[in-house]
């Protein structure tokens, strides 16, 4: 079957089940299927940076921070039901990240991830400073009396399912548009990517910005369904912590590797808080771990190890390489290319 | 007058930064390495003073750093051989990053479940609060103590580095990995040593960093963070410049804490953002 039927089949599958699951699952249940596809959408932001722009954010949390409160608070200004006030997030957070890109750019590898960090904390206690946006305590969401509440929870689910498939399905064109080929290939190699013409600040521009719109988004949403927002919550690290070690779990610059990692993160907390009674600590120690062992183990994650056993591709962006002409070899010339 | 004050006790506090940042330079400098979990691991020698000196109760707490520094040293040794070595000479340079931060989050959450979440510090007794008064301004003995300490370390380590033997070995090694191997030295056993070296610093630093203000297992992130812009600020190549960076960075945060009582690190974060925006080229270059 062509790849293409496979993955409209799919999709319209992924449709119908995203459509009907409020109608089946019950609340407590809907609530964490939510949390996840918010997560994954988050995952596949840091990976978007990470896996396939080679820039290591551990700031992140700061984008999602600003999309929630960019959302509470425009929210409360037009006095209108937070899901019409949703796009702003994303232009927030997106603007935010087309800022600093500027100093930030200028770093490398560790440097670029630390400096978020620092970047993350800057804007973390000046939010907590400032009391318009309600200082340490936080805030509530000003418009939830609008939010028809019958309805909330499966919107959300619709909204978070929604943003999930339509950020895979976008990230599968983006990869495989000649930008994510360029974008690959910096990650790759920045010097080879350069000698052939790619612009290789413009791509990462394009991708962090991308990746921090992303996030503004799913943050809003996820802090949306709180009806509550505060800056140690928003200005977590470990909204990092997770994206990182399901990213890095389930492979990292691959799109079917996060959905890996985000069964085996809910999984795993599910397991480790519901029937083993553990401590949400014990339960990141666990997750540490894993992601420790898959890093050293199998560096790229566990789904490219799974896929190169079993032979399997589902969403595969890569690209193979063009067969080469016939090689007639000239007489003398082989002596001259070799030597 | 308190404004010299406030300056010279930044200064002093300075020193106690440029410790905290001088193990990560010193990975960084020699296997290129940036070791995130640094900061886990000077909050686990704190802790582990704190145990120690409610054990021995008759034993003056400062005494305990011995027994913490030479523990550090052989946490550092076993965690390189381990753990990081494995991922050290990977194409990729993002693996070191990754792995150490996945480390510092399993350490982090340890220290959570085994000592709570509580505040602690170390009590060192009249020393704490003991202090000088030059010319009318009053200066804690311990920062002076620390300060000087912080110096004494800096002109070892620089001694040790380029006058013995292990010092050449360690800067062939960070030079050549692979050069070195010819002359019969094992880069991976050089690496075990630099990194117990490494945690040994960050072990001084960290208790005495306890001594002066609380910690949480939390705390590791911030210790990080501060670490990390005293290396950036003082260019990596000099350890003068990382006592320069320590004592601009103190010298920021307790200027910060007079205009702003409760802004903690802030001033520090912006003054380390600021030199990012206005003096990237000399940020970029100083590469070891």
């Amino acid at each position: 079957m062509p790849t293409r039927t496979v993955l409209l089949a799919s999709t319209i599958v992924f449709v119908a089940l995203i459509a009907s699951a409020p109608f089946v699952l019950n609340e407590g249940f809907l609530r964490l299927a939510t949390e996840c596809l918010l997560l994954l959408t988050m995952a596949q932001m840091w990976n978007l940076l990470a896996g396939y722009a080679g820039l290591v954010s551990l700031g992140h949390q700061v984008f999602i921070a600003f999309g929630a409160y960019a959302l509470f608070l425009t929210s409360g200004w037009l006095e209108v039901t937070p899901i019409w006030v949703l796009p702003v997030a994303p232009l927030v957070a997106g603007a935010v990240a087309a800022i600093i890109a500027f100093p930030l750019f200028r770093l490398r590898d560790a440097y670029f991830s630390i400096a978020m960090w620092v970047f993350a904390e800057i804007i973390g206690a000046f939010t907590m400073k400032s009391q318009e946006v309600g200082g340490t305590s936080g805030m509530p969401l000003a418009t939830s009396k609008l939010i028809d509440f019958d309805w909330f929870e499966p919107t959300m689910f619709w909204l978070a399912g929604g943003l999930t498939l339509v950020t895979i399905a976008a990230l599968y064109k983006v990869m495989t548009s000649s930008f994510g080929l360029g974008l690959m290939s910096v990650r790759d190699n920045d010097l080879a990517a350069m000698s052939v013409g790619v612009d290789v600040r413009h791509n990462r521009f394009i991708a962090f910005v991308l990746s921090a719109a992303g996030c503004g988004l799913a943050g809003a949403l996820s802090f949306m369904g709180n009806l509550f927002i505060a800056p140690l919550a928003a200005f977590d690290v470990n909204w990092s912590v997770y994206m990182m070690f399901i990213v890095i779990i389930g492979g990292i610059g691959t799109l079917e590797g996060p959905i890996l990692g985000v069964i085996i993160f809910f999984g795993l907390r599910e397991l480790m808080t519901g029937p083993l009674g553990l401590s949400g600590g014990w339960y990141l120690v666990g997750l540490g771990i894993i992601a420790v062992v898959v890093m050293i183990v199998a560096p790229r994650g566990i789904w490219p190890a799974l896929r190169d056993r079993l032979g399997v591709r589902l969403l595969d962006v890569h690209h193979a390489a063009p067969r080469p002409a016939t090689a007639t070899i000239l007489p003398g010339a082989s002596e001259r290319v070799t030597g | 007058m308190i404004w010299v004050e406030t300056l010279i006790n930044g200064a002093l506090l300075g020193g106690l930064y440029a410790l905290l940042g001088i193990g990560l330079a010193l990975v960084f400098g020699v296997m290129r390495v940036v070791n995130i979990a640094h900061g886990e691991f000077m909050v686990l020698s704190a802790f582990c003073a704190v145990l120690l000196s409610n054990l021995f109760p008759q034993v003056p707490p400062l005494l305990m750093l011995i027994p913490v520094i030479a523990l550090s040293f052989a946490v550092g040794w076993l965690y390189q051989a381990v753990i990081v070595n494995r991922v050290v000479t990977s194409p990729d340079p993002l693996s070191p990053l990754l792995l150490t931060f996945g480390v510092s989050v399993i350490l982090r959450n340890v220290m959570v479940e085994i000592f709570g979440a509580d505040v602690r510090s170390l009590q060192v007794g009249e020393l704490s609060r003991a202090s000088l008064e030059i010319a009318g301004l009053n200066i804690g003995i311990m920062p002076l103590l620390t300060l000087v300490l912080a110096a004494l370390l800096f002109m070892a380590l620089q001694l040790v580095l380029r006058h013995t033997e292990f010092g050449r070995i360690v800067r062939a090694t960070a030079d050549r990995r692979d050069i070195v191997r010819l002359s019969g030295v094992k880069p991976d056993r050089v690496y075990n040593y630099v990194m117990g070296l490494s945690l040994a610093l960050g072990a001084i630093g960290g208790v005495l960093l306890a001594v002066r203000s609380s910690f949480t297992p939390f705390s590791g992130a911030e210790r990080l963070l501060i670490a990390f812009e005293v290396v950036v600020l003082g260019g990596l190549g000099s350890f003068w410049g990382a006592l320069l960076g320590g004592i601009a960075l103190g010298m920021a945060q307790l200027i910060g804490l007079k205009i702003d009582p409760n802004a903690g690190l802030l001033y520090a974060h912006l003054l380390f953002f600021i030199m990012l925006l206005i003096r990237p080229s000399g940020l970029v270059s100083s590469r070891v």
